[in-house]
């Protein structure tokens, strides 16, 4: 454990959990502090972080209520909130650097708290209710604490933690990246499904998702549930995950021994002066709580029956098995085993309701053996289909655009393959970032003037570079592109952004989800008929279809989403 | 505000620091004597709604070293904010402060607070850290007050650019060159305003007056009353101009809206001064430049619905980026006639141009449907904005932009000589509203004789 590891991230980030309700006497403000980053920072240090964000919150809150403090931008840090539940509060602090490219859309950075804690919840619980259970804090502070210490590895490169910056504005996190099939395999695809999650014995209902490559081509989870599962799966489970040369939170980090040593020692160095610190949480606790730690790396592997297992939820009391992993799912409020069958790409998460299951670990082998001998020829069938048609990492590249469309109400996102947008110029990237800021700050006005209304925004900005920088948001779906080489006129690259959106933000390109969602879908319609007669009805830019196994229906969107053609073929 | 020494008599030393602490507020720009851009009104009692300014300059915090703040909070010193906020504020802002570190905003949902410290005060507190500012700020209100005010009103603030009064061509040369006559008898600047508005302003050689200055120095005539009912002669200092240092303003109403200002270095230029203004009031008259100057206040200037169709001969031409010639488009002049009630050809509501050379501006009159205040105002920001945006300060300036929402759309397009902002219907065709920003700028630059001080300019840079 090198001990001077922590000093040079420690200057540049800090991330501290804080629980309001707490330590509300004079003396007994340490008490707050439900997790703090790097945990070798001084108290004091810790107490004024603290206190500055408490206070922000509370100053803030007397003429915000609804939505208080979101940032501090001072001269030298950006501080960034985020209420995870009431009253916990996440507040990451974060140097500005231009040098080291230490460029950042506060958007981005919410996000990743965000994930960091719905990630927290669906295998621990709330914060609040480990702190109801446990009202010395000292469960909380210990899960808390390795599990943000084995996220944010992921984020080390080196020593260093490289958060999202500018150069990931055209990635979305918190979102699904799905793959496109054929309507042919889409319907291959649902009939596994149905054979998947009828391995279940009884009436329960069981979900699943499943995944080709990185990305997801089927799911009976709600979008939140899918997020999570989906993130989770991009970060540990897919063949790439378990191969564990590359890493899903940020384009820089190559995974090498190296940084892992230093990802370790920086852990094992924050463990060591969280217990020796801390008086109230000794060491033993430690080992009183048996904590998972679900973002350990490297710690699942593709059993011979080709489900996944590790070891990481421990092993039954009386067996040497592993135990099997169980999940919150939101949806349900419940439990449920998390199984995971790899078949080469093709990664398949089936979750069990733990009421379901009678007889624990008996019953859930009894589930897999099911799985395998019912859907094995299916299963078979699909990943072959799917090998066929894959188009390779650059598949969703297209020629001459670097873009970033995501739908925010389900969680999507599609974008230029990673190694496509680091051909952008820097110029470029930050004029792209500062226009996300920019409707950043438009979406979130008009949220809060009206809850119910969503912005609709069109914004083309020719930048010094002569690169087009464009945003589009309507519907709950937006738009992001880069056009560097378009030296022509506005019209001309709004044309070219016209033509993408309609080629790709067709719904061949949604379709698996919807097949999956097909009641949101009538609601959907209804919603848009409803409104239609609004004025905005001489404008149509949007085209999309949807196959349902009865047949087509073809809807045509107006670019200002209303909905004004429903035909069923 | 009782600065104005009547009568030449010498400025008694409280008023100098007064003046002093306003102008080397301004040293980073004019926007910062105010502190803080405004709500409208700084006269509202209660404090926290000045906190609760909900239309905020985002792409303008970086520029607060930059001093320009635009209708966002207001945090007015030497206002009593004697509550909570203001002591949270103060605790907030030096504990980050103790930090080694400085505040630049806090955000809220859509609340934003800003937070500027201005470095002439800081210089003098760091003389005297017992120094009082208090007194030196009391009667500044009504000055301050107007100066936040013309943040959510007049372009000037966040262009850095004036606008003239709309003049027959001749008519301004003539008004110039009595002032030119008088600027050679020792005169720093001579300047003939209407209201907001230039009539002509001319510079002894080698003198030039920041936009900003002009913003200054009109809002702080235009706010006393006392400088309607009789001469004044009152020492001011000019940010831009020299932050360090005073000038000396003659300043004189010819009539309700139009005055006379005449700088100098010199303390005791009253009568020559006076002397001067009698000159130039007599040629005034006589060329009936003022009653011109009236006839021109009634008219306004350029109304969106005169939008010429075919302004020029030069009509075929079409700007490097901004125009497209679409093969089977109609050409130019078939356009949709001008519409009274609903703005001009393909749906323009408004524009600003702003030359670039001459640090000028000229703004449309309000037509509808942008009629009401609410209306003016809401258009004023969605301005600010896109100029913050287009001169972003990590990534700006940009050359084009197309933003559209359901407010408007908005066109910018900047040039090594000028800058377009325009406004438009949010349903406007977009290839004709590229079409109809070429011609506004044709249109400009055939009335630029009468809409822009042209030549004899002060500016030497």
């Amino acid at each position: 454990m090198g001990l001077s590891s922590t000093t040079t991230s420690s200057e540049s980030v800090r991330l501290c959990v804080f629980d309001l309700r707490r330590g509300q006497h004079e003396g007994q403000e340490l008490d707050k502090i439900l997790f703090f980053f790097p945990a070798d920072c001084p108290f004091s240090t810790q107490l004024s972080v603290i206190g500055l964000s408490e206070g922000l919150i509370t100053f803030t809150r007397i003429f915000s209520p609804e939505a208080a403090c979101e940032v501090i931008e001072a001269e030298r840090h950006s501080h960034v909130f985020y209420q995870a539940e009431p009253d916990i509060w996440m507040v990451m602090i974060v140097e500005k650097n231009k040098e080291a490219e230490a460029m950042w859309r506060i958007d981005a950075l919410q996000k990743v708290l965000s994930e960091v804690h719905s990630l927290f919840v669906m295998f621990h619980g709330s914060v609040r209710a480990l702190l109801e259970k446990d009202p010395g804090g000292g469960l909380v502070r210990v899960h808390l604490h390795s599990f943000i210490m084995d996220y944010l590895s992921d984020f080390f490169v080196g020593k260093k933690l490289h958060l999202p910056s500018f150069r990931d504005c055209l990635k979305e996190r918190g979102t699904i990246q799905m793959l496109t099939v054929s309507r042919e395999v889409a319907i291959g695809v649902q009939s596994l499904v149905k054979v998947v999650e009828s391995s279940c014995a009884g009436s329960t209902a069981c979900n699943s998702l499943v995944l080709f490559q990185d990305l997801l081509v089927s799911t009976t989870l709600t979008p939140d549930d899918t997020v999570n599962l989906f993130t989770y799966a991009l970060s540990r489970l897919t063949p790439r995950a378990l191969s564990s040369v590359t890493n899903t939170w940020s384009y820089l980090r190559k995974g090498n021994t190296a940084s892992q040593v230093a990802t370790d020692s920086i852990i094992g160095n924050a463990e060591s002066a969280l217990n020796a610190s801390r008086d109230t949480s000794p060491s033993r606790q430690r080992h009183r709580y048996h904590v998972p730690r679900p973002l350990q790396q490297e710690k699942w592997s593709k059993g011979k029956d080709g489900f996944l297992c590790t070891d990481i939820w421990g092993s039954q009391n009386d067996d040497l098995a592993p135990a099997t992993p169980t999940v919150w799912l939101k949806q349900t409020g419940e439990r449920a085993y998390l199984c995971v069958y790899q078949k080469k790409y093709l990664t398949i998460i089936l979750l069990i309701p733990v009421t379901s299951i009678i007889n624990g670990e008996q019953g859930i082998s009894i589930v897999k053996q099911q799985l395998l001998e019912n859907a094995s020829p299916k299963i078979l069938k699909v990943e072959e289909k799917l090998t066929r048609g894959w188009g390779g990492d650059n598949a969703y590249h297209v020629a001459g655009y670097r873009y970033l469309l995501f739908d925010s109400d389900r969680s999507i996102s599609r974008a230029s393959p990673p190694g496509k947008v680091t051909t952008l110029t820097k110029d470029s990237l930050l004029a792209l970032n500062k226009l996300r800021e920019e409707v950043d700050l438009e979406k979130s006005r008009t949220k809060q003037d009206d809850p119910s209304r969503e912005k609709d925004l069109e914004l083309c900005i020719r930048v010094k570079n002569n690169a087009w920088v464009i945003a589009r948001v309507t519907r709950g779906k937006e738009l992001y592109t880069v056009l560097e080489k378009a030296n022509e006129t506005l019209l001309y690259a709004s044309d070219a952004v016209e033509q993408f959106s309609t080629r790709n933000g067709s719904a061949d390109h949604w379709l698996s989800w919807w097949v999956g969602s097909q009641s949101n879908f009538s609601n959907e319609c209804a919603h848009a008929i409803d409104s239609s007669t609004e004025r905005h009805t001489d404008l149509c830019y949007y085209v999309s279809w949807l196959a349902l196994s009865k047949g087509t229906v073809m809807v045509l969107f107006l670019w200002t989403k209303r909905i004004i053609v429903i035909s069923e073929a | 505000m009782n600065n104005n020494n009547k009568m030449g008599s010498d400025p008694i030393p409280q008023q100098q620091q007064e003046i002093e602490i306003e102008g080397g507020g301004g040293q980073l720009s004019p926007s910062s004597s105010g502190y803080a851009g405004g709500i409208g009104s700084s006269s509202n009692s209660n404090p926290s709604s000045e906190i609760e300014s909900s239309e905020i300059q985002h792409g303008e915090n970086n520029s607060t070293s930059n001093g320009v703040v635009y209708d966002s909070a207001s945090w007015v010193p030497g206002k009593r904010h004697d509550d909570e906020v203001s002591s949270t504020l103060q605790a907030i802002i030096s504990f980050v402060e103790n930090g080694g570190d400085c505040v630049n905003f806090v955000r809220a949902g859509k609340h934003q607070l800003l937070v500027i410290l201005t470095k002439s005060v800081n210089r003098c507190f760091e003389k005297n850290p017992k120094f009082d500012m208090t007194p030196l700020l009391g009667g500044t209100d009504v000055v301050f007050s107007s100066l936040i005010h013309s943040f959510s009103w007049n372009p000037a603030a966040f262009l850095h650019a004036y606008t003239c009064l709309p003049l027959a061509y001749p008519t301004r040369q003539a008004a110039g060159a009595i002032l030119q006559d008088v600027a050679d008898s020792g005169v720093l600047f001579a300047i003939l305003m209407c209201k907001h508005k230039v009539v002509s302003l001319v510079g002894a050689q080698k003198a030039s007056l920041h936009p900003d200055d002009m913003l200054l120095l009109a809002n702080f005539v235009l706010s006393s009353e006392s400088f309607r009912t009789s001469e004044s002669f009152s020492p001011i200092c000019l940010p831009r101009y020299n932050p360090m240092a005073f000038l000396y303003a003659y300043v004189h109403f010819l009539d309700v809206e139009t005055y006379l200002m005449l700088l100098t270095t010199s303390s005791d230029a009253f009568f020559h001064l006076k002397d001067c203004r009698i000159r130039i009031e007599m040629v005034l008259l006589k060329s009936n430049v003022l009653s011109e100057v009236q006839m021109s206040l009634l008219e306004g200037g350029l109304y969106v619905e005169d939008l010429p169709i075919d302004p020029s001969p030069r009509s075929g031409y079409l700007s490097p980026h901004l125009g497209h010639h679409r093969p089977g488009t109609e050409s130019p002049s078939r356009c949709r006639d001008a519409n009274p009630g609903i703005g001009g050809p393909a749906g323009l509501w408004h524009f600003i141009y702003r030359s670039i050379n001459l640090d000028q501006y000229v703004s449309s009159e309000f037509s509808s449907p942008i009629n009401s205040s609410h209306q003016q105002k809401r258009l004023y920001r969605a301005y600010q904005k896109l100029y913050a945006s287009m001169h972003d300060k990590g990534t700006g300036p940009h050359k084009t932009q197309f933003r559209r929402d359901e407010n408007y759309v908005l066109l910018c397009w900047i040039t090594q000589d000028f800058e377009l902002y325009a406004a438009f219907d949010p349903l406007a065709d977009k290839a004709l509203a590229i079409k109809t920003c070429n011609r506004v700028c044709q249109w400009v630059r055939d009335v630029e004789n009468d809409i822009f001080l042209l030549g004899a300019s002060p500016f030497s840079w």
